[in-house]
């Protein structure tokens, strides 16, 4: 068991990874980084339901830390698939891009042109090459400049 | 309510208010906007640290914030990783930080005493589930960072709803160990009656009440003692058996619908016989 201290320290983790998840699916267009959100949300949940688990001496909370697991697991799969349908549909993994299904009352997204990005380009370490070369081709570069 | 936390409820009411406005200030500055330059974004760096600095300081002022270091260290990976997951541009960059905010997490399952626990969230979710993530975003965006991870829906008021919600949470957690009064030195009535009915041997220095602090780990002999997973498994195995077995089923529904989805299946007979009608 652990001191009423520790149970107060874990719930306030809790409800921070719990809070900035919900911003993060609140607000993200990207749909894997809108669904990173929501696992973030199950792990402010699991912090918290263990830490009550371990507060009351009860195995309870953390064999439902255990389902919540399992169910993430399937939840991405199932998820994933669908992203990767929506994604051969629209050639984006915008959430935006399916604004024609919102409600009748609500403005359109519109996207406003961006500045130029001001990111500096990583340089990308170097490595000696070692044996021959593979005939490829060279117009279809495989390094990409950024992720 | 005691006069002691009326009399500390109103600096300690100001300070909360304002870590959240400070929280929600760093959020909408951080969170990927058009208007985003070099210097909006270290401001809101530093109003973050402020508010998180903010947040520790009015959890203590509650009484909800002890000095256990290696819980610090593994809590504030997992916040700040949390808070870069969020507000980081490039979505790969996103799935490494939320990467780190696994391993912070599993670090605070570990030290509350959860350990199949603490294993398993690596395991399970920065070794299988993340790794699906990052499938997923490097066969749909093999060119990298697009405009619209540039941009975000809302991000003021979402930041402000988050804030908010965070403020009013941390509240009830503080009027949660005001409760129990002093909560700092007190430990739950439960472990208090095993540790009266344990042999005098861990009670030798009771008499000032601060030894309390150190729970009995092997006094109650339900959770956190040395055969932990092995109690874990006889409880998920005996008592919720049941529930196993749908966790299976679920499973292997997931499975079947998954590839049902993405498989377009070859066009069968009555197809054919349909296309040419």
């Amino acid at each position: 068991m652990i001191p009423a201290t520790m149970l107060t320290n874990a719930l306030l983790v809790g409800a921070v990874l719990f809070c900035l998840g919900l911003v993060g699916i609140l607000t993200r267009r990207n749909l894997i980084v809108m669904f990173l959100s929501a696992e973030l949300m199950l792990q402010g949940v699991s912090v918290t339901l263990v830490a009550w688990s371990r507060y009351h001496g009860d195995w309870g909370g953390q064999i439902l830390v255990v389902f919540v697991l399992t169910v993430a697991a399937c939840e991405a799969a199932v998820a994933l698939v669908f992203v990767l349908q929506a994604f051969a549909r629209t050639g984006r993994l915008d959430a935006s891009a399916w604004q024609a299904l919102r409600e009748e009352n609500l403005p359109r997204v519109i996207d406003q042109e961006l500045p130029a990005d001001d990111r500096v380009v990583p340089t990308w370490p170097h490595l000696s090459p070692a044996g021959v070369l593979p005939e490829g081709d060279d117009s279809r570069s495989l390094e990409r400049d950024h992720v | 309510m005691d006069p002691v936390s009326t009399a500390t409820a109103t600096p300690s009411g100001l300070l909360l208010a304002g870590s959240v406005a400070a929280l929600a200030a760093s959020l909408w500055l951080l969170l990927p906007k058009a208007s985003d330059t070099v210097a909006s974004r270290r401001l809101g760096y530093l109003l973050g640290a402020v508010a998180l600095v903010g947040f520790a300081a009015t959890g203590r002022s509650l009484g909800c914030v002890g000095e256990d270091a290696v819980f610090l260290t593994v809590a504030g990976i997992a916040v700040i990783s949390g808070l870069a997951t969020i507000v980081t541009r490039s979505p790969v960059y996103s799935a490494i930080w939320f990467a780190m905010t696994l391993a912070g997490v599993s670090g605070v399952l570990l030290v509350l005493g959860a350990q199949f626990l603490g294993v398993a969230t690596i395991v399970v979710y920065a070794g299988a589930i993340l790794v699906m993530f990052l499938f997923v975003l490097m066969l749909a965006q093999p060119s990298g960072m697009a405009p619209y991870d540039r941009v975000s829906n809302e991000p003021m008021l979402a930041a402000a709803a988050g804030a908010v919600l965070l403020g009013l949470l941390t509240l009830s957690i503080g009027r949660l160990s005001a409760a129990e009064p002093p909560s700092c030195c007190r430990m739950p009535s439960r472990a208090q009656a095993v540790a009266a009915a344990a042999p005098a041997d861990g009670a030798a220095a009771k008499d000032d009440g601060s030894t309390t602090l150190i729970a009995p780990a092997t006094a109650g002999g339900d959770t956190g003692d040395a055969n932990e997973v092995a109690h874990l498994g006889a409880e998920l195995f005996g008592r919720h058996l049941f529930a196993v077995e749908v966790a299976g089923v679920l499973l292997l529904v997931a499975l079947v619908g998954a590839i049902a989805v993405v498989s377009r299946g070859e066009a069968t007979e009555t197809d054919h016989r349909r296309d040419s009608r």
